[in-house]
């Protein structure tokens, strides 16, 4: 039965064919205005084509044909008298869109068969500026697996994690005009945000040609963000995107997380990259930008000064909370959830005085969901009992802004009781003396050294000074002495040269002249005559005598000379030296035998000793 | 001792309502409120009521407060006057706690007339000084006119004179260094130090709150600053507090 039947149609197709009739060609538009960001479709059907056919597309310079497609169908009908017809049918679809606005036309396509040419007719199109299309969503994101059934409330606050704002891959990108085979779309999940709010920035590649390797992306600055990567791929994946209707391969290049710091409009530079196309032997390498994109940052609304912006959950731990006096007390605060970790300021722990607190130590250990960053911040103190008793650690509240519900919230520890006993050790324990103590062995209440030093506990005012040699009267006061000294110097020798010379002047002169004669007759020691060098010593001694004396001396007879002394209150030593010395100055004139050095020698140290004696 | 008396007259604070004011600001610390504490001190250093305790204290609240420049500020200012090791022990927990390291500082010295008038006594060598230089003229004077023996008094004279010069000479030059060397605290909790005076400047490096630095010249608003390690640099004159 079931071969009966294929030989009937295939004989009802044969007959049929001989009846075929004649060929016949039309194109149309699916829209007569559109956008000149719109793509449109223009469909060309040939029906009946004979064999040898073939299809001249329009040209024009006016359109862009971003994709062809191809498909046939064939029909049968029962025509006029019976007889079967059958009708092969071929349509091609371009993807067009138009290069320039205005009212346009698509010349005709001409289809050449052996019986002669076929053609169309031209195709009017009204093209505008801008898009008329509305964008289309060209795919949905997956449903969560794990998920709450629609209806169902998932927990607030961390397992939402569902974009509020939709999934900006949802977005058709913009094409653009005469690079349309290979271009690069810089997308952001928002387009507003606030001041501390996570921002997508996600970067994709879409090709119709065969990639080899993306070599270098290039991200864009961004200044006025804190940035965190979000997914950077190792290798080229692809998924295909239907995009103005056409099927595009779309890459992944980089996702990351941008954290705005300041309000205001920000621009985000547009990213680059270096893309090798083609086969590995015969690739070509390309330089592709991206776009620009424009993000409105919004500044908190008026409330509390919080650090603490996303969804965040706070809690305390703490390791014990009855404690000997000396023992290490641990105790975490554990900030989780999503948002930028890295801004996040956790108050300090406000632990009472009575334990030492030491500088925390703060591990952060960032996760990341489908589509947030986020982490667990861990702040673990530890603290050291040094009084007994009972204490207790301060609640704690604080104030967050979740930027998706778009209020502030409070994050809030409960307040914890710590008992701090003297300890197992402790004085209530009695041992035989010489045995070691448990209190030996166990938690020591431990005094460390270090910390601020405190505060003085009364002051001794004292008002700002000046410097005392920075004074006004330092200087003149350091001077006087000075001046005073130079002056009076100045003073006497002025007076010594031009004033009326006095007696004391004239006879301290005579005694200087004197001893010059003395050094005189020094000279005549060795080489001079013997009676030359005693007059010469006897005259300085008489010169000497008359300027101490203020009187000539000279010609006087020895008992004047000495009555002369007398008065002037020489003393008898030293007259007898001076007679003594004039007297063997009148032995050595004439006298011989006085000539000898050893004899002169004397002589003159005897006169210079009765001057000496004098003075 | 005058000044002070007038200080309080000028604050109309009695001493009794200083020592109170002191008081109320070290309560204050102890409970946490920095604020208050800091509103207090700095109320007793604008009557005119400073000196070492009061400074000491204001630099330790702010050190407390974790606000490096202002705590810097005021324990250097403190240091100056007192030598006491507490004023030191918080003084080195604040560059403990500072951003910046200064590498190679040691290796640069500072400069010895620098050394001799940061380490001098100012009142105590300008009393020294008149002392010894009245005394060493008077005997000069003294020695000029005496009609008898002058060696011994001559050289005790000359040796005072010596010796008067000499102190002389220190505070001369810690006038110049007081003159030319001017110090400051940087405030703000980052300063950006650019090659040279204006905006479009190059920043060759920058530096936080707490760090000492030399003010060589100025230029507009800007100020040309010296590093211990000789590291220079133009940087904003308002971030800075002449010490």
């Amino acid at each position: 039965m079931a071969r009966t039947g294929s030989a009937l149609v295939i004989a009802l197709v044969m007959s049929a064919s001989a009846l075929a009739a004649e060929p016949e060609v039309t194109m149309q538009a699916d829209r007569e205005k559109v956008g000149a960001e719109d793509t449109f479709r223009l469909d060309i059907s040939i029906a009946n084509a004979p064999g040898g056919s073939s299809l001249s597309f329009p040209v024009t310079n006016d359109f862009e044909v971003l994709g062809r497609s191809q498909s046939s169908q064939m029909s049968y009908s029962v025509g006029p008298g019976g007889a079967g017809v059958v009708t092969h049918v071929q349509k091609h679809t371009l993807t067009m869109r138009a290069n320039r606005t205005g009212k346009l036309t698509i010349p005709a396509a001409v289809l050449t068969t052996p019986a002669g040419n076929f053609t169309t007719r031209p195709v009017l199109i009204e093209v505008v500026a801008g898009r008329l299309q509305a964008e289309r969503p060209t795919r949905r994101p997956p449903p969560n697996p794990f998920g709450f059934p629609p209806g169902f409330p998932g927990i607030p606050g961390l397992d939402d994690d569902a974009d509020p704002q939709g999934d900006p891959m949802a977005q058709e990108p913009d094409v653009p005009h005469g690079d349309s085979d290979l271009f690069m779309r810089m997308s952001l999940d928002k387009s507003e945000a606030y001041v501390g709010e996570q921002v997508m920035i996600t970067i994709h590649l879409y090709s119709r040609v065969d990639l080899s390797t993306v070599d270098t992306v290039t991200m864009p600055k961004l200044d006025g963000f804190l940035s965190q990567d979000f997914k950077t791929p190792n290798q080229l994946m692809s998924e295909q995107r239907l995009v103005g209707g056409v099927p595009y391969r779309e890459y992944l290049l980089r996702q990351r997380a941008i954290f705005p710091l300041k309000a205001g409009t920000v621009t985000i530079e547009a990213p680059e990259a270096d893309i090798t196309t083609g086969l590995i032997f015969a690739g070509r390498r390309v330089h592709k930008k991206g776009n620009e994109l424009k993000l409105v940052v919004r500044a908190l609304p008026p409330g509390p000064a919080t650090s603490v912006v996303g969804r965040w959950r706070l809690s305390r731990e703490v390791s014990q909370t009855e404690v000997s006096l000396g023992e290490p007390v641990q105790v975490k605060l554990i900030l989780e959830g999503r948002g930028n970790l890295q801004g996040v300021q956790l108050p300090p722990l406000g632990a009472p005085t009575a334990f030492k607190t030491f500088d925390p130590e703060i591990s952060d250990k960032p996760s990341n969901s489908r589509s947030h960053v986020g982490g667990t911040r861990t702040v673990e103190y530890t603290l050291v009992p040094q009084q007994t008793g009972t204490f207790t650690l301060p609640a704690m509240v604080v104030p967050s802004f979740d930027p998706e519900a778009r209020k502030y919230d409070e994050l809030r520890v409960d307040a914890i009781t710590l008992t701090v006993k003297p300890g197992a050790g402790g004085a209530n324990v009695v041992t035989a003396p010489g045995t070691p103590t448990l209190g030996e062995q166990g938690p020591k209440n431990q005094l460390v050294g270090g910390g601020l030093k405190s505060l003085r506990h009364s002051a001794r005012f004292t008002a700002p000074t000046t410097e005392l040699s920075a004074a006004r009267w330092f200087l003149p006061l350091a001077l006087v002495p000075l001046l005073l000294t130079l002056f009076a110097a100045a003073f006497f020798f002025v007076r010594g040269s031009v004033g009326p010379e006095s007696a004391e002047s004239i006879k301290k002169k005579q005694a200087k002249a004197a001893r010059k004669r003395l050094a005189a007759a020094e000279k005549l020691l060795l080489g001079g005559s013997t009676g030359d060098f005693y007059v010469e010593v006897e005259r300085a001694l008489t010169s000497f005598m008359s300027a101490r004396l203020g009187t000539p001396v000279s010609g006087l007879v020895r008992a004047d000379l000495v009555t002369k002394l007398t008065e002037a209150g020489i003393l008898e030593l030293e007259r007898q030296r001076i007679v003594q010395v004039l007297e063997t100055c009148d032995v050595g004139r004439y006298a011989p035998g006085m000539g000898d050095v050893s004899s002169r020698k004397r002589a003159l140290d005897d006169a210079a000793a009765a001057m000496e004696g004098w003075s | 001792m005058t000044s002070l008396v007038l200080a309080l007259a000028l604050a109309q604070y009695t001493p009794q309502e200083a020592q109170s004011l002191f008081v109320e600001g070290n309560d204050a610390y102890y409970k946490g409120d920095y604020a208050a504490a800091k509103e207090r001190y700095e109320k007793l250093l604008q009557a005119g009521l400073g000196g070492p305790d009061v400074l000491f204290n204001l630099g330790t609240t702010h050190l407390a407060a974790n606000e490096l420049g202002p705590a810097t500020l005021f324990l250097e200012r403190a240091s100056r006057l007192s030598d006491d090791d507490d004023i030191g022990a918080n003084l080195a927990v604040a560059r403990q706690r500072q951003v910046d390291q200064v590498v190679g500082a040691e290796t640069t010295a500072v400069p010895f007339t620098q050394r001799v008038a940061e380490a001098m006594n100012e009142r105590a060598v300008a009393i020294a000084f008149l002392a010894t230089w009245w005394l060493g003229f008077l005997l000069l004077w003294l020695t000029w006119r005496r009609a008898g023996a002058r060696v011994v008094p001559g050289l005790i004279a000359a040796a005072l004179l010596v010796a008067g010069a000499t102190l002389g000479g220190a505070l001369l030059v810690r006038a110049h260094v007081t003159a030319t060397v001017e110090e400051a605290i940087v405030m703000p909790e980052a300063a950006k130090v650019r090659e040279f005076p204006g905006e479009a400047a190059r920043v060759s490096f920058e530096v936080h709150a707490g760090l000492k630095v030399r003010i060589m010249e100025t230029s507009g608003r800007y100020a040309r600053v010296r590093l211990p390690n000789a590291l220079e640099g133009w940087t904003e004159k308002e971030g800075l507090v002449a010490l």
